[in-house]
Parts: structure tokens; sequence; C-alpha cells
């Protein structure tokens, strides 16, 4: 008797799992079906935006050697060195500026702390290309439309407005006991040393988490890139670069290429992401004792 | 009292500086040599060194056609699609010179961004340019930009499947091969209606008009739709499917412009044909579809500091030589009307077929404001008897919330 209901038990506990993989493996599929496409796409050996089969007929490298190669319509090699300059300058100015403000609104306590947040909630809720328009022209007010200089604005546009979205690492640095901070001061540490010698290290996943957002923004970021590059060709990142080889004129040649380029683009992300990610691991664990 | 002073003050300034640049200009050594600084944009593709860099070359021949200038070109990308937005966003920091396409005409005449072509230089560009090319860039009276370019859309068809006969009606075609045509784009299906008598803006150009793409002759080109979209020998072409069937055979016709000639040549050879549209047999009898034309033009920005020399550029860049020379380059079809009487040009299939098209199966495409009310009504009407939803019953109320759209500017 008692046999009989472990084993059907067993066996209702198989149903459910099978059912629940089942569901798993569909929503899987789906959700990495257009990448799968990406890719495959950027295979393809056959022109044109439209095919009728799921799978290329004929698979090729060219688009990728074409990408690097084929520079004088679509400069590809240097849109990407562009946005990976702007990227990276803009990832470590912004990173700077969140990590250093979260810090500042979570340890210190100082008169406008509590406008300060207030503020920076209510501007955080406005979409910031609504102020695109007005960037663009006290940009070139300064003069930093023309030339080189572009990528400077670039940099400004994308870290600028970083001290605004310090939550998040605001909430987990409040998360670090301030007995850690207290003991530090007593040993004769300044505000500086407790930020870069014990709240950093203790907050690696969110260090690693501000990281990457702030590189990947400017990184995929087009509507500010678009109205600030305007026609200056040397200067564009690949997101207009990208966008340019899906106009009327150029999609039907240049579309497997997109699709390349479209590759290409994840690889920084996915590599900086797989070299952060072990220290996503608890950061917190073994510091603080008993 | 204040203005006044102003006044005087810049009334100072400018003879002051007036005889500055009369005394520079008779006393500097190097043969009295204005140096000049020339802004100039065009799309990626005609300063490309794959393609000749016709706008690289053109430029460099200006200059050396003017020795009394030393000019200094500052080259920059912007299409004919995006160069107006580009100016009317911000006309001071923009190019001095660039090349637009008509329908963008008025966004950049109402940003006031657009020179007035007068003088001599009407004249010359009047005298090379047909009728039409010019009321396509002409507003109240003003000539705006100098045409380098007939820009409309025609057919491509497989002469294998298709004799010259069967091209000129659109029935007979889908009677002997596969047709697609871009049903779901207003700038293209716009042409049944107007091939049935429905008309914009009066002769185009006048907005009290409205739109009149009501009544009976519309509800006839809709039910024709209807049946067209369900013969099984039309294709609707979206999302480049059209120019993928010519490619792999299982498309023997489709409705495109001069950007796709090489990518049609390529998958047909030398069964390429090329056609301006066909007749269409709506209750038995013929009519003819008719596209938006339009022109691509060379304009000169109001905020440009070498005024002069910029517009002299502009007409450089529509003269003959340029166009022939973009011709040969990037085969881009010339609108210069001795061009177009040029043997070995006209002998060209492409050139021939948009020359016809725009001479005899277009109508110019109107650039008034209120002409960006009317393509998303028309683009809906496609999508819904693709979707079924337009049907031959409902297809008389359809039509007229079609036209009661075109005719309002609600969102």
């Amino acid at each position: 008797m008692a046999g009989k209901k472990i084993q059907s038990a067993k066996r209702r506990r198989f149903i459910n799992n099978s059912i629940v993989h089942v569901i798993l493996a569909i929503l899987a599929a789906i959700w990495v079906f257009p990448i799968v496409w990406v890719v495959l796409t950027s295979f393809r050996a056959e022109q044109g935006s439209y095919v009728s089969t799921f799978f290329p007929q004929s698979y090729t490298l060219d688009n990728y050697i074409r990408l690097f190669t084929d520079t004088t319509i679509l400069n590809f090699p240097k849109m990407f060195m562009n946005t990976l300059f702007i990227a990276v300058c803009s990832c470590i100015l912004s990173t700077f500026y969140v990590l250093a403000v979260s810090y500042c609104l979570s340890r210190l306590r100082f008169r406008l702390r509590k406008p300060y947040m207030n503020m920076a909630m209510i501007l955080g809720l406005f979409p910031g290309f609504m102020s695109m328009i007005a960037v663009y022209f006290i940009l070139k007010a300064i003069g930093l439309t023309e030339g080189n200089l572009i990528k400077l604005a670039l940099i400004l546009v994308y870290s600028g407005g970083a001290a605004l979205s310090f939550q998040i690492a605001k909430g987990f640095f409040d998360t670090v006991p301030f007995a850690v901070d207290e003991a530090a001061l007593l040993d004769g540490c300044t505000r500086w040393q407790i930020f870069t010698k014990i709240t950093l290290p203790l907050s690696k996943p969110i260090v690693i988490y501000t990281v990457l957002t702030s590189f990947m923004a400017p990184w995929l970021d087009f509507i500010f890139a678009k109205v600030i590059c305007r026609a200056n060709s040397d200067q564009y990142t690949i997101a207009i670069g990208l966008w340019n080889m899906l106009q009327k004129e150029y999609i039907d040649n240049w579309y497997t290429c997109f699709a390349a380029g479209a590759v290409l683009i994840s690889i920084p992300i996915a590599a900086l992401f797989l070299y952060m990610q072990r220290y996503y691991v608890d950061g917190l664990s073994g510091a603080v004792k008993g | 009292m204040r203005r006044r002073a102003v006044s005087a003050i810049t009334a100072a300034v400018l003879t002051v500086s007036l005889a500055v640049t009369g005394l520079t200009g008779c006393g500097s050594g190097d043969g009295g040599k204005e140096s000049v600084r020339l802004m100039v944009w065009s799309p990626q593709g005609d300063q490309s060194v794959d393609q000749g860099q016709w706008l690289q070359t053109c430029c460099n021949a200006f200059a050396e056609e003017h020795p009394e200038w030393d000019i200094t070109f500052v080259y920059g990308v912007a299409d004919e699609a995006s160069s107006a937005g580009q100016v009317s966003q911000d006309a001071e920091a923009s190019a001095d010179v660039f090349l637009y396409a008509n329908d963008n005409l008025t966004t950049m005449t109402d940003a006031n961004a657009l020179v007035k072509f007068g003088g001599k230089y009407r004249e010359e560009i009047e005298a090379v340019n047909s009728r039409t090319s010019l009321d396509s860039l002409t507003k109240d009276g003003e000539i705006y930009g100098v045409p380098f370019a007939i820009n409309t859309w025609f057919m491509f068809y497989d002469k294998s499947v298709f004799s010259e006969e069967d091209v000129k009606n659109l029935d007979t075609m889908l009677e002997k091969g596969v047709v697609s045509f871009p049903f779901t784009n207003s700038w293209y299906l716009a042409s049944f209606y107007i091939g049935n008598g429905c008309s914009l803006f009066g002769d185009g150009t006048d907005a009290s008009a409205g739109v009149d793409f009501g009544g009976e002759k519309a509800q006839e080109v809709t039910d024709y739709l209807i049946d067209l979209e369900s013969n099984p020998n039309f294709r609707i072409d979206a999302d480049g499917s059209g120019i993928a069937g010519m490619r792999d055979g299982s498309i023997n016709a489709m409705f495109s412009g001069s950007w796709d000639a090489a990518a049609v040549k390529e998958a047909l050879g030398d069964n390429m044909g090329v056609a301006a549209l066909p007749t269409y047999t709506l209750n038995g009898e013929e009519k003819q579809m008719y596209a938006y034309a339009g022109t691509k033009a060379v304009g000169v920005n109001t905020q440009s500091d070498y005024m002069v020399q910029a517009v002299e550029l502009a007409v450089f860049l529509g003269n003959e030589y340029s166009q022939r020379l973009h011709y040969e380059l990037e085969n881009v079809v010339p609108c210069h009307t001795g061009l177009l009487a040029d043997e070995e040009i006209i002998s060209d299939e492409v050139v021939a077929a948009i020359n016809d098209t725009f001479n005899r199966t277009s109508i110019l495409q109107p650039n008034l404001a209120e002409m960006s009310n009317c393509w998303v009504p028309v683009e809906n009407m496609g999508k819904g008897i693709r979707n079924g939803s337009i049907t031959h019953d409902n297809s008389a109320e359809q039509t007229e919330q079609m036209n009661e759209a075109m005719n309002s500017n609600g969102i």
C-alpha cells in the first residue's frame, strides 16, 4: 500500500517536471530564436534582405570580411573604434560618478542630501532625449560639435547625467554595516580610504553592475549620437553605421553585413560580462563576522 | 533711440568692413584671391573612392573654373532624404550646399533655410530643365534648387516571361507571370487611385482644394485592389521580398526605383526589362497608373557666409558636366534636357524608362505640408486589404474613411 503511494507521488512529480520542462524549452526556443536568426544571417551567402528559408542555403565569412575591408561607403572599423573609445571613456567616468555619489548619499549626512535625492528622483522621471535638442545647442555654443571634439561631446553627454542614477548602488552601500566604517575611522582611515579600501571591495557585484550598464548605454545609443554627429561621417558610431546599412540605397547590398555587424557589437559586451561575472558572486561573504 | 544707435553702429561697421575688404582686395599679393570655405553635403556614395568620388571631382573642377577664389571644401555626409531634417534642425551649422529630395522642400522653406535662385542663375536653370522638374522645385513662384536627378519608381520585368506588348497592361501581365507590387506602401499604392481620376490638392499646388480620394471612382479602385490582392499570380512586395523573388525566379516583375537597378540586372542579366507604369483594366476600361514623381536637387543654405560662391557651386553641381559624370560613375539618372537628348544616355533602358515614367505616367508629388496627412490612410488601406478586413462588402465605407483621414490633420 505504502509502496504504491510513493510510486504515484514519484510519477506525479515526473509528469509535473516533464510539463514544466517542455514549457521552458518552448519558451527558451522562442527567446533564442531571433538571436540565432541574426547569427545565421550574418553567415548567409545569399544577398538581400528577404529570404524564403530560415536556414541559409550557403554559408560564408565574406560578410565579416567585407565589414572590415569595404570601407569606402561605410567605414565600420572606424565606427567601431570611435564607439569603443567613447564607451570606454564614458564607462570610466560615469562609473566613478555613480559610485562616488552613492557613497556620499549613503554614508555622509549633509543638509542637501534629502533635497538632492528628491530632485534626482523627479528628474529621473523624464526621458533623457527630451533635452536632446537643448543639449545639442549647448554643445554647439561651446564649440563641441565639429571634428574630433564630437567624441568629447558624446562622452560628456553619456556620463554627465550619471550622478542621477545612484539609487541602486546607494541601496547596496546601505547594506554594508556602518560598524565597518566606524572601525576603520577609529584606525585612522580617511573617507577616501574607506571608500576605496573597504566599501568598494565589499560591493563588487554593484560595481560590476554599474560598469556594465554604463558601458552598454553609450555602446548602444543611437539617438544622441545621431543628433550630435549630424553629417560628420568620420565621427559616426556603430549604431548610426548599422542604421545607415538599412537605408533604401544600401539595404539590399549590406543587409547580411548588417547582421554581421550586429553580432560583432555584442562581442565587447559579452567579453566584459564574462570577465566580470565571477565578481558577481556574493561580495559580502566573509566580510563581517559574528 | 536705442534702435537708431544700433543701426548707426551697424552701418558704420558695414562701411568699415567694406572698406577693409575693398582695400585687401586691391592690395593683396596673390592675385587678389578671396579665400572661401564651403561645406558641402552629399550621400556617402558620391564621396566613395570605389564609386569615383563624384562630389570631390566636381568640386575640384569648380575650383579650377574659378581661379579668383581660393576655396577650401569641407565634405559631410547627408543623403537626399535626411539632409532636410539636418538643415532645418540647425541651418547655421549645416552645409552651404547640399543635396535634397524635392518632397522635403517645405520642411526647409518653413525653417527659412533654403535660398531662392534668381536673376541669371534662375535663367540658367530654366534653360536646361523641363517644366515639370522646375515645377517640382517651385514654391510661390520661386525656384529653390538646381535639379540634378529624377526621382520616381517604375517597373522591372523579366523579358523571357513578358513581351513588350504584355507590359502595357497589368492584368495581361498577371495572366502570364507573377507580379509583385509594394501594396502596403502608400508611395506606390496611390498610383491606382490617381489613375482613376482621384486627385490631390487640385493640380497639386492648391491646398484649399483638398484631397479627392472618395466617391464612386475611388471605391471602384478599392474593389479592384481587393481582387488584385487575391489574384494567385500577385505577390505583395514588402521587406525586400520582390527583389529576392526576382533572384530566385519566383517573381517575374516588380516595381521599384533606380536604386534597385543594379541588383535586378545582376539577377536577370540580359533578360532585364524596364518600363514605365502599365495600365490596369477597371470595369473593362484601361486606366493608366500614375506614380508620384519628384526630383533631387542641389540646395543652398540661407545661412551661408559665401553666398555667391555657394550659389555658383550649386548651379555647377546641376550642370551638364556634373550630371553626366554622376550618370557615368553611379548611374544617377539625369534630368538635364541636353543630356536626355543625348543618344548614348537615352539608349540606356533605365534612363529611358524613368524618363518615360516622368513624362507620361506620373504626377508631381505635391510638396505641400498637407501632403503629410496622405500617407498613412492609403497605407492602412493596403494593409486592410491584405489582412482581409476590407472586403467588397465594406469597401465603399472604408474608402470614404480613407478620404476623410487624408483630408484631416488629426492624428
